[in-house]
């Protein structure tokens, strides 16, 4: 694949008395549906796919074998020790987490505000966010040491009487992530219902038909189907809104309802999900960009749908370095001695190489994108994502373990060092979300093809009837304004 | 353009004078009435500043909250609200005549804020490690650069929006999406430290991170639930009764619900990790603000300002219909100043010996102060809209915005 040569075409211009095309080479429906469509019906994949896939098979297998051999010989094989007892674990669970999270704002909430350009990229990102989760979900499964006992992390009945304890963040931590997976998972599956179907109906061989035929759970397309799904789209978005808050709130309350300096702050829940949407949206951007070399998308995930990421990501850096510097602000304001040591500790002690790699990665790295050519360039924005997922990896490095490695007890402080069984597990968790993600390509629809054919010029939303009302200058035109009758009437 | 007049009247015109006037005439009323009953009673003074205080925080979260949307819309670049954008350009640009009214609390810090009393300084160890921020000069220093930037701001995103009247220009709105981008970086870090300065120093001991977010929050929430509140008044009188639709209105509906959540959001995450993590020097704000009828305004607050606007809000029906939705946008507002009273009047006792803290402290200077710093606010607003369409009409995505529907 030469990769570099393609010229991109550019659709970043700003012109305030049109809106921009979103969708290059003014395709109709079906050459949308065929360039999509190929992706998955083509005889074989691009050969960079099977290479992909090796590398990222071995790597799950490798993810496999850690946990079999942490399982075989009890958590002592990572760098975890007392008072560093969350070690990389749960700083990768964290990351994993936060990785997770634009998908659901791309599908929910910028579907309720509105923004068109999202249809180009929901699918994939939904589809990140749910092999993000389940990654996620495997570091307190295996954290735990006895994880014969992991069901004991839900709230069952049993004749011992054990209970979880409703107080903890931990268990509720559970309900949430759990909620979470399960509402994305609707979502996904949810609005991938259409396109199942135009699998179904393209299918050349009869797996192919009765795989799809059965995933597309008998859609007809019929405007009563539409009318109902769109409604249930709408609900969902909804109720899929406040998640996309709750879970990382709630992944930081494990930290902050505790009294350990560095963790017990007002504004984690915040600066959380800023920061998980941050790091989500450097993901997709990461995952982006080659996949639409690969499968040859660029026309439907343009220049600018990828701009508009890298202003969010420059907005959400934003938001976490706020966060960083209220922090510090409020550590010396408060007076609290303790709170002003973590602080100093971080910037300045055994760790202020991993709190610098941070600040230079999530914050001073994204102010790149301020500049249009940054933001436009391909590599330069992939290189920028890149850093931003390191960087917000060591953010939940730093909150964990600086704050951890010198509690209230001198004595016991210490320097937390990763196991080689440690990298080797984070390692594997990115074989498993990568194996899982371009197997999703292969086979699943990875653009939404029903919801960016609503957004094209032929479906006729934007022009037309719709923005009928003739000229403003001089007479404002009213003919189906509700209020307008009304507002006469009641006021 | 060479069309004949528009049917919609767009302009106050001639009702301008007569409303500024009047609007002013509120004003000071409420602004002598305050003095007046402050000199008159014991410990007047210092209660008349309490409430100046207050109620001045109440306006300009209205006003921040203004500017704040607009520089949203603006690098949205959003379409459906530009006919309710001028009216935000007005209410932000109402800062420039909160300056003036800043500055009799520059005169009576010493009732205000502690950590300016010399006596309390040099007895508390606190309030000396924090005197390198906390000091009056330095908080004059921050409150010219937060007015500055505040001033700045809104008024030329206030002219060059009137500047797109006449001249029609593209190239303005190129100009205000330019600017909104530091712009809002420089609102998120000056509303942050002001709301610290103004609020969260009344109580020098207390601190939390989240605090600006919170201020922030409902100073959102205040504006767009002022939006139709103005609207009405407007409609009522003949103006803009056609070109702000039902469909902008479910917006603002929408954006009011979505708020409403936000701040409960905020509220709770505050107060859980400070209950939960219960640190005396952090539970002692809550404490008081949960003892004796304290703790009524607090439950006041969480039905008030999150459940029952919640469920009212979460209708379709309320969000299209302006005679319902103002009403709301009212309760919202009232629910707001009552929050500001909660996060300000507690520490009304702070330092007293001997205070029944239990009790809320209310006072006639409540009110009056509120009508006099409201009915400039009133003025402002008038001021700022005397010569112009209420709607910006040189704005390339009106057409857009009048023909927008919720799909």
């Amino acid at each position: 694949m030469s990769m570099v040569l393609i010229p991109e075409k550019d659709n970043t211009g700003n012109d305030p008395t049109q809106r921009p095309e979103l969708i290059l080479g003014q395709p109709d429906f079906a050459q949308l549906t065929e360039s999509v469509c190929r992706v998955s019906e083509a005889p074989s994949p691009p050969r960079v796919w099977y290479v992909a896939l090796s590398i990222s098979l071995a790597f799950t297998i490798i993810l496999h074998v850690m946990i079999a051999y942490l399982l075989w010989e009890g958590t002592g094989v990572w760098g975890i020790q007392i008072p560093v007892a969350w070690g990389w674990a749960i700083a990768n669970f964290v990351f994993w987490v936060g990785i997770g999270h634009a998908g659901t704002l791309i599908s929910a909430i910028l579907f309720l505000f509105r923004q068109k350009w999202r249809t180009s990229i929901n699918r994939f990102a939904e589809a990140m966010t749910i092999f993000a989760v389940i990654c996620a979900a495997i570091y307190p499964g295996i954290h735990i040491g006895r994880v014969w006992f992991a069901y004991w992390l839900f709230p069952i009945p049993n004749y011992l009487n054990l209970w979880p304890q409703f107080r903890s963040p931990l268990l509720w931590d559970v309900f949430a992530v759990s909620t979470y997976m399960i509402v994305s998972l609707l979502f996904w599956y949810v609005g991938m219902v259409p396109d199942l179907a135009t699998f179904r109906d393209r299918a050349q061989t009869r797996v192919r038909q009765v795989v799809y035929g059965i995933l597309a759970l008998g859609w007809r397309g019929s405007s009563r189907q539409w009318h109902r799904y769109e409604c249930a789209y709408l609900l969902l978005a909804g109720l899929a809104t406040p998640l996309v808050l709750s879970v990382h709130s709630i992944v930081s309350f494990d930290f902050a309802v505790s009294l350990i300096p560095g963790w017990h702050t007002t504004i984690f829940p915040p600066y959380f999900v800023a920061g998980a949407i941050f790091s989500g949206f450097a993901m997709v951007v990461t995952l982006a960009i080659p996949a639409r070399y690969l499968f040859d998308l660029k026309h439907i995930i343009t220049l600018r749908h990828l701009e508009n990421m890298n202003k969010i990501i420059l907005v959400t850096g934003m938001m976490v370095g706020y966060a960083y510097g209220i922090e510090f602000f409020i550590a010396w304001y408060s007076g609290n001695p303790t709170e002003a040591f973590v602080f100093f500790n971080r910037a300045l002690g055994p760790y202020a190489w991993a709190y610098w790699t941070m600040i230079s990665c999530n914050v001073l790295i994204p102010q790149f994108f301020w500049f249009k050519k940054c933001r436009t360039s391909i590599w330069f924005m992939f290189i920028v994502c890149i850093f931003v997922n390191i960087g917000m990896w060591f953010e939940r490095f730093v909150i964990v373990v600086t704050s951890l490695s010198r509690d209230f007890l001198p004595s016991s402080w210490g320097y937390f060092r990763p196991t080689l069984i440690d990298v080797m597990t984070f390692a594997g968790t990115f074989g498993l979300f990568f194996t899982l993600f371009l197997l999703f390509c292969r086979f699943l629809p990875i653009v939404a093809m029903a919801e960016v054919k609503s957004i094209l010029p032929k479906a006729g939303l934007d022009s037309g009837p719709h923005h009928g009302h003739g000229q403003y200058w001089g007479e404002i035109p009213y003919q189906h304004d509700e209020a307008a009758k009304e507002g006469g009437a009641g006021v | 353009m060479p069309h004949e007049t528009p049917k919609e009247l767009l302009r106050l015109n001639e009702a301008a004078p007569r409303l500024f006037r009047n609007a002013c005439l509120l004003g000071i009323a409420g602004l002598v009435v305050s003095l007046l009953i402050a000199v008159s009673v014991d410990g007047g003074v210092k209660r008349a500043y309490h409430s100046y205080l207050m109620n001045f925080c109440y306006f300009l979260s209205l006003s921040l909250g203004g500017l704040v949307f607009v520089m949203i819309q603006h690098l949205s670049r959003a379409g459906w609200s530009v006919v309710v954008r001028r009216i935000s350009e007005a209410v932000a640009a109402n800062v420039l005549f909160l300056v003036v009214l800043f500055v009799p609390i520059l005169f009576g810090m010493h009732h205000l804020f502690p950590w300016t009393r010399e006596e309390l300084v040099a007895s508390d160890p606190l309030l000396q490690w924090k005197q390198p921020y906390l000091n009056v000069p330095f908080f004059i220093i921050r409150c010219l650069i937060y007015f500055g930037v505040w001033c700045g701001l809104s008024y030329f995103l206030l002219r060059w929006s009137q500047e797109q009247d006449d001249s029609r220009s593209p190239a303005l709105t190129l100009r205000m999406e330019r600017w909104s981008a530091p712009g809002i970086l420089l609102f998120a870090i000056t509303v942050t430290f002001a709301s610290f300065d103004l609020l969260m120093s009344r109580d020098p001991h207390w601190f939390s991170t989240i605090y600006g977010v919170y201020y922030f929050g409902g100073s959102f929430l205040g504006f767009v639930s002022l939006l139709p509140v103005i609207f009405f008044a407007l409609r009522l009188n003949g103006y803009i009764r056609r070109s702000v639709t039902a469909e902008h209105f479910h917006d603002l509906g929408k954006l009011m619900l979505g708020f409403t959540v936000f701040w409960a959001y905020i509220a709770f995450s505050q107060f859980l990790l400070i209950w939960y993590a219960d640190l005396p020097e952090e539970t002692g704000w809550y404490a008081r603000r949960l003892e004796g009828q304290w703790g009524w305004l607090s439950f006041l607050l969480l039905a008030g300002h999150f459940i029952i606007p919640f469920i009212g809000l979460l209708f379709r029906y309320p969000k299209r219909r302006l005679r319902y939705l103002a009403p709301w946008g009212l309760f919202i507002l009232v629910m707001h100043w009552l929050d500001l009273y909660w996060l300000s009047m507690p520490e009304f006792y702070w330092g007293v010996e001997g205070a029944d803290t239990g009790v809320i402290p209310f006072h006639l200077l409540d009110l009056t102060t509120l009508l006099g710093i409201g009915g400039f606010f009133l003025a402002g607003t008038i001021q700022w809209l005397r010569d112009c369409s209420l709607i910006p009409e040189g704005d390339p995505r009106l057409k857009e915005s009048l023909s927008f529907e919720n799909a």
